[in-house]
């Protein structure tokens, strides 16, 4: 054995010893951080393995430098597959404890409520929608009207009997002014636009009316939807198709429609409009008083005398408007048979409609 | 309007195979909507007409009654359980009852068998009119009397004229010609005239009812207001024995609503029922100077109508009048003083037209609406009153005897001609959209009783008086759609000729707005509600403070003192919807409403306005049991006007702006009057940016109001308006490149000093790199932090949108804020 070899078998006793702790003390290491510790420790700059490299390099005469150095990049080799091992499998231990977890998936989740729309508002919008599909634009207007423009203008004067159709709540009104109504109906909202702008005209005017009413199927406030559609050319076939969009869009495409002539002051031909019973598919049952067909609305052709109200040529234009109540949509639709819960603001009742 | 079926049969020829039910299905569907069909005396068979011979008490019941009933052959005994069994007079004059004998069956179904009634046997019952079928009542057994002339033994059922059906009409306002039996025979005949129904003829002869007694003098007739009355016409009856009509008419009238009275009065009611027409039947011998004046009341004048009511009248009135006296409410009722009573022998018969704006007023405000004015006000025909009164006159003598002793009297100075209307055939196409024939146009016309003759294309129609309903030509189109079958018309769509200009119409800003802060509400976890627009004026001064000058609208004809009123706020309602809502075992409450506030205006209209309230009641969400920090608070309420104002467009600013900036809100202390539902030290108020106007307030329920509603936990509560301008739409800002700095800032300062101000100052620093402050902290423990002080911990941002800042920048912008601050603030820098 020469000078040479005893060098070099020193050189790698020395290096395994050192490995052999930095092995063991990867092992204590028992999470990451302590990893790196235990890294910078043997293999850093100033790691143990690297000085005592550094130490042989330094020792080492020239010749053999080369051989040192080759023994020594092995080694460090070696210890970083060691820390890149342990590393590895601390990884997988953390995933593995992280994976023991196990909860009680059944228990109740953490509440975060909805709030929602009360079914008026949820309906109203719907209807819009629909209308809007038509290109009816929504209008509104003030619910304290004038006598002028809820009644005169509708071509129902003062001492007219048809007044005696909606019972109307009067606010107190100067002497000598138009007295002041809480509108009857949304067609002030007609009379309005019309007296604002010139055909064409199509608008939809959803809000609220009063009636001087209280029981389970009237209440002194109610929303109603109207429809007003004013151009050249309109017939009441665009009144009955326009309708038929909508309750097919509304209650469903099977529902049919029947037009029966009746009286408003303000159209004229003038019908109420039924559906096919919803509930019975049109056989006949209670809803309907074995009719098989449920009243949902009144429409008819503008009157003239409204057009004369509002400075329209009735020669010229022509014009067609319905109007409904919005809860008496939402009583059919949801099978509700009490106007009173509309507004009777028990969270029991509007939370199941969010 | 109640018709009935028989009589509509004693009218027209209908076939056999139109039943009732086919032809109500018609009309429903062709104008006259047919609420209800009844079925009056439906089922009875067998029951007949029996004479009392004698009754005596059941031996072993006090209330059952033994009856010897007569049926023209033999007397049998029969048990009747009835209160009213009448005592027998002499045979032949005996009350008379109705018997169903073993066999008879009645409209229940139930048929008659001998059956022992405590211990003795009854061959069958007598009947009440409940068991007839005719009316509810089962008060007593149904009694006749031998002027009802009805023969013993005769079937009952025969005699009554059943089975009938009433059906129940739904007559709309423009149509009076059909508040009579006449007038709904002639729109059946119209729509059913390809099956065969036609009309019967029956005319009224006159000359019969003279009789040959001595002529005397017409009727005196002033008519001294011919527009309120264009037309009078009377007849003078002698010699009419008053009594009650024979039970046919009596049933006939019961089964129409109407009540039956006497033989003269019936029949002007028959007729009435009969032509649509009222007629009034005065006591010749009670009018003074034997004399009709037809004028207006005198001021304060007063007359006691028929009902026992004092009515004071005003010049307005039309009245009926005698030499010195009122005796009718022209058209609406008439006077106590000439009524027809049983000692009655003569009769004015009046048969009259008012003009409808001469009744309606008085109608309206005696709020006396009856069969005459109700008709009258709607429109009657002035060219039918001779056949009215004739027919009339005919009944009277029919079922009271005498004769008409003189010729009429018939006041019409200008007489109401019937008039022409031109109907374009084409028109109806451009209204209806559907192309009927003229020719068909014509029939459908023709078919109404409306003479019709061509001229070029077009169709001349003559308008007689009973159809006051038609004054245009798009009255005579309606007439034809109706006729021709609406069901006939075509569907189409409209034509879309919208022009792109088309504006938005006026409000929807605030209408969509409103939608917005729904949908706003909704996501934050609030369920919305609805109340009624009227409220009482207690709830108006709790939202208002009882200082507030505002004054609600009050309603002048209210249903009750709880709705007696406008709102102003929606608070006041929604706190009480919050009591009732815990009232059903609720823990936690949000509620929300959007809805309109009306205040007076100065205006000929109202302010309207839209607000958005809730209230909120218990605990923030929370998992399984709530704890203590899962309560609400102050900063909950104030969290969600934040998020809410945001959402709606407006920017919330830490204090008011230098400069007025619309679309920007801050916030201050509310004072009790701004807020007078809030605790005073929990009570905000929310400002315009532009207009430094209070738009709303939120904050907690004030103790008070709390324990006046009896809630147990602290309430909070929000109410704003909803914005009027359009939503604010900022434009979009690309996110910097750059990093951002943050740097804390944590100092003493009095504790008094609202965080506001601080966080408003330093953000008003001017600091271009200055881009965010937030409240990390706020400490005041006691031995950490001087009485009457609190530490504070901001977090600052700093960021360049040019580079990335180094830290000698961000230092030294920081060092700017913070000497900025402390120039504003006394503040004690901590460490």
């Amino acid at each position: 054995m020469n000078q040479s070899d005893s060098h070099a078998g020193e050189l790698a006793r020395l290096f395994d010893e050192s490995l052999s702790r930095y092995q063991a003390a990867l092992a204590e290491a028992k999470d990451e951080p302590a990893l790196r510790v235990v890294h910078a420790r043997f293999v850093g700059k100033e790691g143990e393995i690297r000085k005592r490299l550094a130490d042989a390099l330094k020792a080492a005469p020239g010749p053999e430098k080369r051989a040192v150095g080759q023994a020594g990049n092995t080694v460090l080799q070696k210890a970083e597959e060691l820390f890149a091992e342990r590393l590895r499998e601390l990884h997988e231990l953390k995933r593995q404890a992280e994976l023991a977890k196990k909860l009680d998936v059944t228990m109740p989740g953490r509440p975060h409520k909805l709030g929602g729309l009360h079914l008026l508002t949820q309906v109203r919008l719907e209807l819009e929608g629909i209308f809007a599909e038509l290109g009816f634009q929504v209008a509104t207007g003030p619910q304290v009207e004038t006598d002028f423009h809820n009644f005169e203008a509708l071509a129902m004067p003062k001492d007219h009997p048809a007044r005696d159709m909606q019972d109307t709540f009067y606010l107190r009104s100067a002497p000598g002014q138009d007295p002041l109504v809480l509108r009857t109906h949304t067609s002030p909202v007609q009379i309005r636009t019309m007296l604002a702008q010139k055909p064409p005209v199509r608008i939809i005017s959803p809000g609220k009316v009063y009636r001087k009413d209280d029981d389970p199927t009237h209440s002194p406030m109610f929303q109603q939807i109207e429809g007003l559609c004013v151009d050249e050319g309109i017939t009441m076939a665009d009144l009955k198709g326009t309708l038929l969009y909508f309750v097919k869009r509304f209650f469903g495409a099977d529902v049919g429609l029947r037009l029966r002539p009746s009286f408003f002051p303000f159209t004229e031909p003038s019908a109420e409009v039924d559906i096919e019973c919803i509930f019975c598919k049109g056989s006949g049952c209670r809803t309907c008083k074995g009719s098989g067909y449920i009243e949902i609305l009144g429409c008819g052709m503008v009157d003239p005398e409204v057009f004369r109200h509002v400075g329209y040529d009735s020669e010229r234009y022509s014009g067609f408007a319905f109007g409904t109540g919005i809860e008496r949509m939402a009583m059919l639709r949801y099978g509700i048979n009490d106007l009173r819960l509309f507004f009777a603001g028990d969270a029991r009742f509007t939370e199941q409609f969010r | 309007m109640k018709v009935s079926w028989n009589w509509l049969c004693e009218l027209l020829d209908i076939p056999s195979g139109l039943t009732p039910q086919t032809v109500a299905a018609r009309l429903s569907v062709s104008g006259v909507a047919v609420d209800a069909i009844h079925p009056i005396g439906k089922g009875l068979h067998g029951a007949i007409v029996a004479e009392v011979r004698g009754k005596r008490p059941h031996p072993k019941a006090d209330k059952l009654t033994l009856v010897d009933v007569f049926d023209g052959h033999e007397v049998t005994q029969v048990v009747c359980g009835a209160p009213n069994v009448p005592s027998p007079t002499e045979p032949g004059k005996s009350p008379r009852v109705v018997w169903a004998r073993p066999g008879a069956t009645l409209p229940s179904g139930l048929t008659l068998s001998p059956k022992e009634v405590r211990g003795i046997l009854s061959p069958g019952m007598l009947c009440a009119e409940d068991e007839l079928g005719l009316s509810e009542d089962h008060a007593g057994i149904l009694i006749l009397q031998p002027s009802d002339g009805i023969a013993v033994g005769d079937d009952f059922a025969q005699a009554a004229g059943l089975p009938d059906w009433v059906l129940e009409l739904d007559i709309t306002p423009n149509r009076p010609d059909l508040l009579g039996h006449i007038g709904v025979a002639r729109e059946i005949a119209a729509l059913f005239r390809h099956e065969g129904v036609t009309w019967k003829t029956s005319a009224v002869d006159v000359a019969t009812l003279r009789g040959s007694q001595a002529r005397t003098e017409k009727p005196v007739i002033s008519l001294e207001d011919p527009s309120g009355c264009p037309r009078y016409f009377a007849h003078r009856l002698s010699g009419v024995t008053v009594g009650p009509s024979p039970l046919f008419y009596r049933l006939r009238l019961q089964r129409l609503g109407v009540r039956a009275l006497s033989n003269v009065v019936d029949a002007t009611n028959l007729a009435l029922l009969l032509y649509g027409h009222p007629l009034h039947a005065f006591d010749f011998a009670k009018l003074d100077g034997h004399k009709i004046v037809v004028r207006r009341a005198h001021a304060g004048e007063k007359l006691q109508t028929l009902d026992g009511q004092e009515r004071e009248l005003q010049p307005s009135d039309l009245l009926i009048a005698d030499a010195s006296k009122g005796v009718a409410v022209a058209g609406v009722m008439g006077g106590q003083t000439s009524e027809v009573s049983y000692t009655t022998t003569e009769v004015l018969l009046e048969c009259a037209y008012f003009a409808p704006a001469s009744i309606r007023p008085t109608a309206r405000r005696l709020k006396l609406h009856t069969e005459a004015s109700h008709r009258f006000e709607r429109g009657t025909d002035p060219n039918g009153l001779a056949v009215v009164a004739d027919a009339c006159a005919a009944l009277i003598v029919k079922l009271a005897g005498g004769y008409l002793s003189s010729e009429p009297t018939d006041v019409y100075p200008h007489k109401i001609p019937t008039h022409t209307l031109t109907l374009r055939p084409e028109r109806t196409w451009a209204i209806l959209g559907l192309q009927i024939p003229a020719q068909a146009q014509k029939e459908c016309l023709e078919a109404l009783g409306l003479p019709v003759r061509s001229e070029g294309t077009n169709l001349l129609v003559e308008i007689p008086t009973h159809r006051p309903d038609l004054t245009r030509e798009i009255d005579l189109i309606e007439e034809v759609a109706r006729i021709y079958g609406i069901h006939n018309i075509p569907t189409t769509l409209p034509k879309l000729a919208m022009t792109a200009s088309q504006p938005l119409h006026q409000g929807m800003t605030r209408y969509r707005n409103a939608d917005r802060a729904r949908q706003l509400c909704a996501s934050l976890g609030l369920l919305e509600v609805m109340q009624f627009s009227m409220t009482s004026p207690e709830r108006v001064r709790t939202g208002e403070g009882k200082s507030s000058p505002t004054q609600p609208l009050p309603i002048d004809n209210p249903l009750r003192e709880e709705l007696s009123v406008l709102r102003t706020k929606l608070l006041p309602g929604l706190v009480e919807l919050l009591r009732q809502n815990l009232a059903h075992g609720l823990a936690d409450v949000r509620l929300f409403e959007v809805g309109e506030v009306f205040l007076p205006s100065g205006q000929q209209l109202p302010t309207e306005k839209t607000h958005v309230a809730a209230v909120l009641y218990g605990h923030r969400d929370h998992f399984l049991k709530p704890t203590s920090s899962d309560a609400l608070d102050f900063y909950d309420v104030k969290g969600l006007v934040e998020q809410l104002v945001s959402g709606l467009g407006l920017s919330l600013l830490w204090q008011k702006p230098e400069q007025p900036s619309a679309s920007s809100v801050y916030v201050r202390v509310a004072t009790s009057t701004e807020a007078p539902m809030l605790h005073p030290g929990a009570a905000a108020a929310l400002l315009s940016g532009s207009s430094g106007e209070v738009i709303g307030t939120f904050g907690e329920l004030h103790p008070d109001l709390r324990a006046s509603l009896d809630l147990h936990g602290a309430a909070f509560a929000f109410e704003l308006e909803v914005p009027e301008q359009p939503r604010h739409k900022p434009g979009y800002v690309p996110a910097s490149r750059f990093p951002a700095v943050s740097r804390d800032l944590s100092f003493f300062v009095h504790s008094e000093t609202e965080a506001a101000k601080l966080l408003g100052t330093m953000q008003q620093s001017g600091e271009p790199l200055l881009r965010g402050v937030t409240l990390l902290e706020d400490y005041r423990q006691a031995g950490h932090v001087e009485a009457g002080k609190k530490a504070l911990l901001f977090s600052l941002t700093y960021r360049s949108d040019e580079r990335t800042l180094t830290d000698d920048e961000v230092q030294k912008a920081h060092q700017r804020v913070i000497d900025h601050l402390g120039r504003a603030f006394p503040l004690q820098l901590r460490q």
